[in-house]
């Protein structure tokens, strides 16, 4: 339905600034109206959620799933789709609580595991791109593959705590702005900057919109695909860093809902499977929104089995409302 | 080299897609595991390893006729979870089974419409429906529990002559999906679908409505397959289909059929979920951690799959 308004001829509304706006507005992916729900609800109901403080604790639990969604964006752009983002997340935080790398200075707490998710991309971006095995697939079985390594490992029960020092880091503020936020505004800004400015953006939007016309025009197809892989395991890794030093504690229970939620987020924001639409900041305010909603439920006493039901009926609502692919 | 690729079909020209290969792999590993076993071939255990295929195998004919379409269902978990909760609620028995067969019905009909009609992704639309029905689940039943009627767990745990009743269960529904796939005109049409929708279109074939009775269908049958879960874990538990969305991904895809649709066969379907089956099965036997068990579920997986090169990139 907004696909077919996209197609009106600009100048025949700009003329009327109602009609125009109007257009503007409907067109907006959909995380903006779940967001400006969520806060017209909370400041009707419980206004003490919206300080500022209640607010930077919101976004600072954002942080990791943000990062990682960033990733997701990327790769959905190039008509691919990344479930490895859960394996990543459990491997980062075994890497970083089983003390295989105590003694190490911090930066190895954080290289390491960026390290494992470059690793990660690489072979999930040869395997699609290269191989042309179903993304699906390749994706979901690195993330069965790394959980299995972790749990093997563990034997399943969770490994020690998060160092002192990267959950000191984690806990940094800087002018009252917690430190994760600054690094995942950083990450979306850079993201969005590339989209815009550099030769990769302008391929990846190339090969979403349509990858046999981009292949003809003589673009590295593959070579785009992968790039956009191994990017997608980098931050699913930093997300990962920034997940395990805000959890502190080692943990094997997680993944599945990283999985969903960053799916979740990158519709709700407006990316979409199979057009390569979509840009940085639908899925940002999207993550926000989410952890928002979330957090509201969870003060109004709403459990997880509620949670869940809710989160599907967003999913569903926004993907029918804002047509989830081209017709 | 071409010709072994032929004769054994490897290859996206094929519409059965890779399942003799598969069904080498299938050998090999039978072989591997009764050698390294003795008690593999017993009776006890080939009546154990029957039972634990049974419910996957269902699910998986299911999830088999969706993927044929081109599409992929991620929900069958969440409503294995909701049938086993859903029988032992406590209201007359057949009460529970007509609302267990019904609401799988109708979140399949969701899914369904959501993808054909309002053109949502198939796992946008199935992902969503998996968290609703899961929270669903949990709410109908939060921890594992209750009763489950009696003649549900004779109808597993029983066998005659020998023949477990579970071997039936397997034989019955994939015979149904059998003649569904290959006896049926919508069957056809399931293939169609996934070789070109629009192209079906234009011959004829609705799209829409075959769609949605490929959802339908396999949501049907991971009900089947919660009724045998029901009856053999003797209660309800919302979590117990958790790993059925991936495990029927990962039975289809060893079977040799492609999630690009249109390319692939029950049979496939059959060797993929034994397949599954005796490798867990024969590391119980051979006393391999479970968590390694996953872990060589996942990469044999990426092996199978990278096998066969598809024609485009994607998805």
């Amino acid at each position: 339905m907004t696909v077919a308004s996209d197609r009106i001829e600009p100048s025949l509304t700009a003329r009327v600034w109602p009609a125009e706006f109007v257009r503007r507005l409907i067109t907006l992916p959909p995380s903006y109206f779940l967001l400006a729900g969520v806060v017209a609800v909370t400041a009707a109901t419980s206004p003490h959620l919206l300080r500022m403080n209640a607010l930077l604790i919101f976004l600072r639990q954002a942080a990791p799933l943000g990062v990682a969604v960033i990733g997701q964006l990327l790769v959905m752009r190039a008509r691919s789709i990344d479930l490895s983002i859960g394996g990543v997340f459990i491997m980062t935080n075994y890497l970083i609580t089983s003390g295989m790398l105590s003694g190490y200075p911090t930066a190895m707490l954080i290289a390491v595991p960026i390290l494992m998710g470059l690793v990660v991309g690489v072979a999930n971006g040869v395997l699609v791109a290269w191989v042309r095995a179903s993304a699906v697939i390749v994706t979901l079985g690195m993330t069965t593959i790394l959980t299995g390594v972790v749990l093997y490992l563990s034997s399943g029960r969770p490994p020690g705590g998060v160092p002192m020092s990267l959950k000191a880091l984690s806990a940094e503020r800087i002018l009252t702005i917690p430190l994760p936020v600054l690094v995942w505004t950083a990450l979306a800004v850079l993201a969005a900057l590339g989209l815009r400015f550099l030769v990769f953006g302008r391929f990846l939007a190339a090969v979403g919109d349509n990858p046999r016309a981009a292949v003809i025009t003589g673009l590295p197809l593959a070579r785009i695909v992968v790039a956009a892989h191994v990017l997608a395991g980098v931050l699913a890794a930093a997300g990962g860093v920034l997940h395990t030093a805000a959890l502190g504690v080692g943990s094997v229970k997680f993944g599945p809902e990283i999985i969903m939620n960053s799916i979740a987020a990158t519709i709700l924001g407006g990316g979409t499977f199979g057009s390569g639409r979509g840009g940085v900041a639908g899925p940002f305010v999207a993550v926000v929104a989410l952890a928002f909603m979330f957090a509201v439920l969870t003060v109004y006493g709403i459990q997880d089995p509620g949670k869940l039901m809710i989160q599907g009926l967003v999913i569903a609502v926004a993907a029918v409302i804002y047509g989830t692919r081209e017709r | 080299m071409n010709n072994i690729a032929a004769i054994l079909r490897i290859g996206p020209d094929h519409r059965t897609g890779a399942r003799h290969l598969s069904f080498l792999v299938l050998i090999a590993i039978i072989a591997l595991v009764a050698f390294s076993s003795n008690l593999f071939l017993s009776p006890a255990n080939l009546a154990n390893l029957s039972s634990q295929i049974a419910p996957l195998l269902i699910a998986a004919v299911g999830q088999t006729l969706v993927i044929l379409t081109g599409g992929l269902d991620i929900s069958i978990g969440a409503v294995i979870g909701l049938v086993t909760g859903l029988i032992v609620l406590d209201a007359p028995q057949w009460q529970v089974v007509l609302l267990a067969i019904g609401a799988s019905a109708t979140i399949g009909l969701i899914n369904g419409i959501g993808i054909a009609f309002l053109r949502v992704h198939p796992i946008i639309m199935t992902l969503s429906s998996m968290s609703f029905v899961q929270g669903l689940a949990l709410l109908v039943r939060p921890v594992p529990g209750g009763t489950v009627p009696n003649w549900i767990t004779a109808s597993i745990t029983g066998d005659i002559h020998g023949i477990p009743y579970s071997f039936l269960w397997i034989v019955g529904f994939s015979a149904i999906g059998g003649w569904l796939l290959y006896r049926t005109r919508l069957g056809l049409h399931f293939f169609a679908l996934g070789g070109n929708a629009s192209h079906a279109g234009l011959n004829g074939v609705r799209t829409r409505e075959s769609t949605v009775a490929a959802y339908v269908l396999s949501s049907l049958f991971a009900a089947a397959a919660g009724f045998f879960l029901a009856g053999r874990i003797a209660s309800g538990d919302a979590n117990v289909g958790a790993s059925y969305g991936l495990d029927t991904i990962t039975a289809v895809a060893l079977g040799g059929t492609q999630l690009s649709g249109g390319i692939g066969s029950l049979s496939g379907t059959i060797i993929g979920t034994v397949i599954v089956g005796v490798i867990g099965n024969g590391m119980n036997l051979t006393d391999v951690s479970a968590f390694l068990q996953t872990v060589i579920k996942g990469a044999l997986l990426l092996a199978v799959v990278c096998v066969q090169r598809r024609k485009e990139i994607g998805l």
